[in-house]
């Protein structure tokens, strides 16, 4: 399959340059347009903020990653950009390289769920502007389906990949039901916003955040639609929450022991969980020592985090069986798309033989005997071309190496001299 | 009829055996294809052990309460039938290893030891009896169940706060529901025992000529419900939780289990008066 696959990712080049490359909706469009019309009878671009993938088929064979390159950085005009910075695959390469995009394990963190969704969007944009032909159809469809299989065949998805994923998994193995719990978010940075992320992912709807700098914690609520406090009032309705998630840049601790003391006594002594994502720590450690406190810090989140990616880790020679199996599926129909015309041509040639043969001597026999000498004739094809066919579709379906198989087609092809056939046939 | 009786006496302790170790493989290797095996396990499990019971009471005409084998055939097919409906209705999954093995030792001895009863006194005929039995049982299986979950809560509590999050942390449900799960098989179990101690107080004057009030499985187990009655009502009007109400189940649950043991090492019979 002449496919040719561009990319350039979070394995080849740094942020700045990934960010520089990253196309919008309408620019993939506006270059599917342009590129299709001069280079490519199919193409299809992926494009996420950690990767920006070309993957075509070309015109002709002149046409080599270098333009393909070239096109891309006349687009997107960037600097400091090396060949080095670009990876390059092709036919069965370029296959393999986007099904373990579409598994989830060739992205930054092992098991990132978005790509798949972002594979989907990528083959959509292409069909829409009808640069998915047969082949890239076919191919973008298999990578799809490894997609599924990984979500539905394995455990790669399972489990929190990052700190803030982690602290929400550690609450609800405290409370059964988070939506019911009042959670409160001190510190209105990155590592909050994920965290919000993560509780509105299960649904938490009570959510307060406080912030030393009121406007900040004030914007991220907005973005998330949840209460703000001021910061100096948060110590007095602390035992009001049952989920505590701090992440400040404080350098001295906020909430000692005693105070939680005295907050575990307003509570009756209900569970309480705080997770401290701060560095330095938000609260003075020795609170864990406190009945039905469940205290822990970034380091405790840190060790879910590396069990998690372990054991996705773990999954990989699953993962990678389902990609084979796949890539075998999908070389063995593109075989059979080279083989059909060959059998075709094949049985016809033989057929001519046999009907001019049988015409040149049909007369030497007796009318009665001429039904029964063409039905020998048809079956002695038959049984002569039933072993070469069997080989051929055997060849596609063992999936020989493309160059084995095309060398095979070739003497064939030469041997029973029906090159110009299959030419009159595709035509 | 017989010689089927018997085969699925055979059978039984594999069936559970199976069960069991299917539970337990899934507990240490979370694969989805052990996970619907050690269901299916358990629904046949279930199946053929009623369909014992059912052609054992038919063959032999009686409910199988006479002796102390044929109630732990019993007692395993409760366990195993109420650890499935929790199953089903909370889908905590994982908690069946730690509850499974329990019907699996019932009903080896049980079907090692047990004996084909055709005559039994006219006594252990007695609707009463038969509900009496129904009910204690099920109330030593709640507070079982209770005290198991209150022992994985305690685990599970421990991880959490030592952080050190191993299988336990990884297959446990939360703590909230490992600590409403013993509350609710406490209740249960409470209710069940109030039930079976009425029904015993209002059959055995009718039933034996000499009764006894301070027969010592009788005294053991109101000890037992004062017990859970003290700790209940302190959840109830106290709102005692978590590791108080846990440790107070599992005090419960050693209290019944080492006066039973003694009792019936000393007594023979099921009462001093039977």
């Amino acid at each position: 399959m002449n496919i040719i696959a561009v990319a350039i990712n979070h394995h080849t080049a740094p942020i700045e340059l990934r960010e520089a490359l990253y196309l919008q909706n309408n620019e993939i469009r506006d270059f599917i347009r342009e590129f299709q019309s001069h280079l490519t009878r199919e193409i299809c671009i992926l494009s996420t903020c950690n990767r920006t993938e070309i993957y075509c088929i070309p015109n002709s064979l002149d046409l080599t990653y270098k333009e393909i390159q070239n096109f891309l950085l006349q687009k997107k005009s960037v600097q400091n950009i090396s060949p080095s910075n670009f990876r390059n695959y092709f036919s069965c390469g370029a296959v393999n390289h986007l099904f373990h995009i579409a598994a989830g394990i060739d992205s930054l963190v092992i098991g990132d769920q978005q790509i798949l969704g972002q594979v989907k969007d990528a083959f959509t944009i292409a069909a829409e502007e009808n640069s998915i032909g047969t082949y890239l159809q076919k191919v973008f469809q298999s990578a799809l389906k490894v997609g599924k299989r990984v979500k539905t065949e394995t455990d790669l998805f399972e489990g929190p990949s990052s700190i803030s994923a982690a602290a929400v998994q550690l609450a609800a193995k405290i409370f059964s039901d988070l939506k019911k719990k009042k959670v409160l978010i001190i510190g209105a940075g990155e590592t909050s916003r994920l965290t919000i992320q993560n509780l509105k992912q299960k649904d938490v709807k009570n959510i307060t955040i406080t912030n030393r700098t009121l406007s900040r914690a004030e914007s991220l609520a907005n973005e998330f639609n949840v209460a703000v406090i001021p910061f100096i009032e948060f110590k007095d309705v602390l035992h009001e929450f049952d989920i505590i998630i701090s992440a400040t840049s404080s350098p001295e601790p906020l909430v000692s022991k005693p105070e939680i003391i005295s907050v575990m006594s307003k509570r009756k002594n209900q569970p309480l969980c705080i997770l401290d994502i701060a560095i330095p720590r938000d609260f003075d450690p020795a609170v864990k020592d406190i009945e039905n406190v469940f205290y822990n810090d970034i380091d405790a989140l840190q060790v879910i985090v590396n069990q998690n990616l372990e054991r996705r880790q773990s999954q990989i020679p699953k993962i990678k069986k389902i990609i084979m199996e796949e890539l075998i599926e999908l070389f063995s129909w593109y075989n059979s798309l080279q083989i059909s015309p060959i059998i075709r041509a094949l049985r016809e040639q033989f057929e001519q033989i046999r009907s001019q043969e049988f015409e040149f001597f049909k007369n030497k026999f007796l009318p009665e005997q001429q039904q029964n000498l063409e039905l020998l004739t048809k079956r002695i094809i038959n049984k002569l071309l039933h072993n070469p066919t069997v080989y051929l579709r055997k060849s596609a379906d063992t999936l020989d190496t493309q160059g084995d198989l095309n060398l095979r087609l070739e003497i064939i092809k030469e041997m029973f001299n029906i090159q110009n056939q299959i030419k009159n046939n595709d035509e | 009829m017989i010689n089927l009786i018997h085969s699925l006496n055979s059978l039984l302790p594999l069936f559970y055996g199976i069960t069991f170790l299917l539970y337990l493989l899934n507990f240490f290797y979370e694969k989805r294809g052990l996970s619907l095996w050690k269901r299916l396990s358990l629904f046949i499990t279930l199946f053929f052990h009623f369909f014992y019971l059912l052609i054992r009471t038919l063959e032999f005409k009686h409910t199988p309460i006479t002796t102390v084998f044929e109630i732990m055939t019993l007692l395993a097919f409760a366990i195993t039938i109420s650890y499935y409906i929790i199953e089903l209705v909370t889908d905590v999954r994982n908690t069946g290893t730690f509850i499974l093995f329990l019907p699996l030792i019932f009903q080896t001895i049980s079907s090692f030891n047990i004996k084909d009863l055709l005559e039994v006194k006219d006594i252990l005929r007695s609707p009463y009896l038969g509900f009496h039995v129904f009910t204690a049982l099920s109330g030593y299986a709640g507070i079982t169940f209770s005290a198991i979950y209150g022992l994985l809560y305690l685990l599970l509590y421990k991880q959490i706060k030592t952080q050190k999050f191993g299988l336990i942390f990884n297959r446990m449900p939360s703590l909230e529901m490992l600590e409403y799960l013993s509350m609710v098989s406490a209740l249960v179990g409470f209710v069940m025992l109030t039930i079976a101690i009425v029904i015993g107080f209002i059959w055995l004057p009718q039933a034996f000529t000499e009764p006894s009030y301070f027969d010592p499985k009788l005294v053991a187990t109101i000890i037992v419900w004062l017990f859970y009655a003290f700790g209940i009502s302190g959840k109830w009007f106290f709102k005692w939780s978590g590791r108080k109400i846990v440790y107070l189940s599992i005090t419960g649950f050693v209290i019944s289990l080492f006066s039973m043991s003694i009792l019936n090492l000393v007594f023979t019979g099921f009462h001093k008066f039977f």
